[in-house]
């Protein structure tokens, strides 16, 4: 595998949403490759970011009390 | 049992019961063509008694489970609290009005994001006349290339990733707020709510090729705009924008 299939794979790898045959060959490119390792731990920084940032909103108090009381009256 | 308002919409129990399974009203376009099955609505064959009281509990509990995702997907959606509070309100209304046709192993959390992402869309079917427009020009991502070129020569761990610990949460979410609605709910459902590109197909009614183009342009532009945060505080190099 060579650094522009592995690219082009790696956010498939990463969601994993890849096939399994291509799963080892790209693990192994990115043993082999620094550069290609180093693109994959900052896609795998970016994911964690956007989780931690979009991810720790919770729902407003009020909405759940208000959703309580509204389904009681359907 | 007086009209209830929600974000702007009076709702009867009629009119509540006039919508399909997945939140979808009746009486548009798609469905003239079909004579309606069901006068009321399956919404007619709801049990009561204390049949009616459990499902409610049930239902209750599922809502409480996925409730702060299903908020954190409105409010990207609305891009305001005040909006997202009314569209989670509004779509699990319909939700519950249509919860007991489901059966077990139904992927019930992802039944609640689609009939969230419906309720969006209907309220915004008075715009579909001027789309929202999807060809932003997306280019190579420069967050990824500036931070190495920035950063190269540091010694200590990924110079790469360590631009990336500097950018504040809001900084993040205002920069996804930025993008077309398309993207940033690709984003948002794929990323962040952790769904396959397969529920997030089913949740969106799109093709799981369009999920996936919609995720790496929606995540390209996404990095360009962290990009521009970056660099205007210096974190990496380049043009200035």
């Amino acid at each position: 595998m060579n650094c522009h299939d592995a690219v082009e794979k790696l956010w498939q790898y990463l969601d994993h949403e890849l096939d399994g045959a291509a799963v080892p060959e790209l693990e192994r490119h990115l043993q082999e490759c620094r550069d290609c390792f180093s693109r994959a731990e900052f896609e795998r920084h970016l994911r964690a970011l956007l989780r931690r940032s979009c991810g720790c909103e919770q729902a407003p108090a009020g909405l759940r009390a208000r959703l309580h009381r509204l389904l009681g009256m359907f | 049992m007086p009209p209830l308002r929600l974000g702007g919409i009076a709702w009867s129990r009629s009119a509540f019961l006039r919508m399909n399974v997945h939140g979808e009203h009746q009486e548009n376009e798609m469905n003239t063509a079909e004579p309606e099955r069901h006068p009321v609505g399956p919404g007619a064959e709801r049990p009561s008694g204390a049949m009616d009281r459990d499902a409610r509990a049930r239902f209750e509990r599922l809502v409480g489970e996925h409730l702060d995702g299903l908020y954190r997907v409105a409010r990207r959606l609305t891009r305001n609290q005040a909006g997202a509070e009314d569209l989670v309100q509004e779509a699990m209304l319909k939700a519950w009005r249509s919860f007991h046709t489901f059966r077990e192993g139904t992927n019930m959390r992802a039944w609640l994001y689609r009939i969230l992402m419906n309720a969006h869309i209907d309220r915004h079917r008075k715009d579909a006349r001027t789309p929202e427009v999807l060809q932003e020009e997306i280019g190579d991502a420069y967050l990824y290339a500036g931070a190495r070129e920035g950063l190269a020569l540091s010694e200590n761990g990924n110079p790469e990733t360590q631009v990336l610990d500097q950018i504040m949460d809001a900084e993040v979410r205002e920069s996804l707020d930025a993008l077309p609605v398309a993207f940033r709910t690709a984003v948002m459902l794929v990323d962040v709510e952790g769904f396959s590109y397969k529920e997030a197909a089913e949740i969106l009614g799109v093709p799981v090729g369009t999920v996936m183009s919609r995720l790496y342009r929606g995540r390209q532009a996404l990095k360009r705009r962290l990009a521009a945060f970056a660099r205007d505080r210096h974190f990496i190099s380049g043009a200035q924008a």
